[in-house]
């Protein structure tokens, strides 16, 4: 059964960060190092998003023989769920950037 | 017992480490193959076939990723998000078990400590203790979410188990008590891995799976017994057979304890991994069934160019003699095994 819990301030950042340029095509590694999330916890994330149909995934082709990559960009649904996200509660995700101690 | 497990460990770790480098590297869809590429793409076999494009998808953003560090902090994390990520379909239930077996174990343990004041020395023993249980309980967990694998393991561990407990009698006190004729119990605990080990490479079709299926067999009896020898620890107490003349009664609890460390958590799992893993390559060696589906597989040119010159021709060469070499080895090996196990199986006969 698919639980729809709240989002955490994790999963808040990265719908925002997502949500800057909804347009945009983003690879799991670029929102690792903007949401200085480990990619420990953005798989999680993004899978849980994409089961709830506010994330789209897609592929990009691999230059020659390498393989292709992943992408992701929210849904319409998943632009509206940012939009309609308390203010106060994405801007307290948003402030409190967490310290880590690897992923540079 | 001891001389026997020391014996059959340089044999078995040999014959897999062959069989290992004779497999050499799957061909995935990464380029580079370094060591966080082959954690990764173990750790992504484990997903769900409904997840199976998010392990593709953490492979092919690892390739584009430069820096040995970055690689390893990105493949750790994924490995470590790939080994939790739900859904576990059926293997759910059995993971559930097996951490109830272990925390089961660990707490017995701690209530012993209390229970009866062991002190510094027993919170060491525990702490030893959980760290094995914890580390069988999560290799167990790896090997449980392997299609066709927790069925015929978990079936395995049983009868390793039942073998294991036979020498006991059964009862709470001869698990305590100390084994004084030390090769009798010999032909079914040796032979008990052995059956597992070939009827798992029948049962999975290949030697990965019997050596799998091995390893779980081996881990889940030991959680088993583990959790049994404590129980019988906590309900002889100080009672049951004689202790060590000299020894207060919390000694004597705790030296159980660690007897059984020694016996359920390393000889168990040992001898049973290493005996299973050898019986599953020899069954896959030895195995007409096995081998003819072997054969069948079409060999597929490797190298970037395919052009099929000189080049290829030596480097096929260089190849072939690489595989007879490794052949030969391995049947050394497999000799060697098999003539230990029939010399201990003729002096347990004779003592016997």
């Amino acid at each position: 059964m698919q639980r729809n819990r709240p989002p955490s301030a994790q999963a808040i950042g990265v719908l925002r960060a997502l949500a800057a340029d909804p347009e945009r095509w983003r690879y799991g590694y670029d929102l690792v190092t903007e949401v200085h999330l480990k990619s420990g916890s953005l798989y999680p994330i993004l899978v849980r998003l994409a089961d709830r149909g506010l994330l789209e995934t897609s592929w990009e082709p691999g230059p020659g023989s390498r393989p292709p990559r992943h992408l992701y960009r929210l849904t319409q649904a998943g632009r509206e769920y940012v939009a309609a996200l308390p203010a106060a509660r994405a801007d307290r995700a948003a402030a409190r950037p967490r310290t880590r101690w690897s992923e540079a | 017992m001891l001389s026997f497990v020391v014996m059959m460990c340089p044999v078995g770790i040999g014959v897999a480490l062959i069989r290992r480098h004779a497999r050499g590297v799957p061909s995935g869809p990464a380029v580079r193959d370094d060591v966080p590429a082959r954690l990764l793409r173990w750790a992504a076999g484990l997903l769900s076939a409904r997840r199976g494009e998010w392990g593709q998808a953490m492979l092919g953003e690892l390739d584009h990723i430069e820096g040995r560090g970055a690689r390893w902090r990105f493949a750790v994390g994924c490995a470590g998000a790939a080994l939790l990520l739900p859904p576990w379909g059926r293997a759910g239930p059995s993971v559930g078990a097996i951490a109830a077996l272990a925390a089961g174990t660990a707490g017995l343990c701690a209530v012993e400590v209390v229970r009866y004041g062991l002190g510094g020395s027993g919170w060491v023993t525990a702490a030893v203790m959980l760290a094995f249980l914890a580390g069988f309980a999560l290799a167990a967990s790896v090997l449980l979410r392997r299609p066709g694998i927790a069925v015929p393991g978990l079936l395995g561990g049983l009868l390793v188990a039942a073998a294991w407990l036979a020498m006991s009698g059964f009862t709470f006190y001869g698990v305590i008590a100390p084994v004084t004729a030390p090769f009798r119990p010999l032909l079914p605990v040796a032979g008990t891995p052995l059956l597992v080990g070939a009827a798992g490479t029948l049962w999975g079709g290949n030697a990965a799976a019997g050596r799998r299926i091995a390893r779980l067999a081996a881990l889940s009896a030991s959680l088993g017994l583990g959790l049994f020898g404590t129980i019988a620890v906590a309900v002889l107490g100080a009672g049951g057979p004689p202790g060590t003349p000299g020894w207060t009664a919390g000694q004597n609890i705790n030296d159980r304890l660690g007897n059984n460390i020694v016996e359920f958590l390393v000889l168990l799992p040992l001898v049973t991994a290493t005996i299973g893993w050898a019986a599953a390559a020899a069954t896959a060696r030895i195995s007409p069934r096995l081998t003819a589906s072997v054969a069948s597989v079409p060999v597929v040119a490797g190298g970037s160019g395919g052009s099929g010159g000189s080049g290829g021709r030596h480097e096929a060469e260089a190849a072939s003699r690489v595989r007879t070499w490794r052949g030969t080895t391995y049947r050394l090996l497999l000799c060697a095994a098999t003539a230990a196990a029939v010399l201990l199986a003729v002096v347990a006969w004779l003592r016997g």
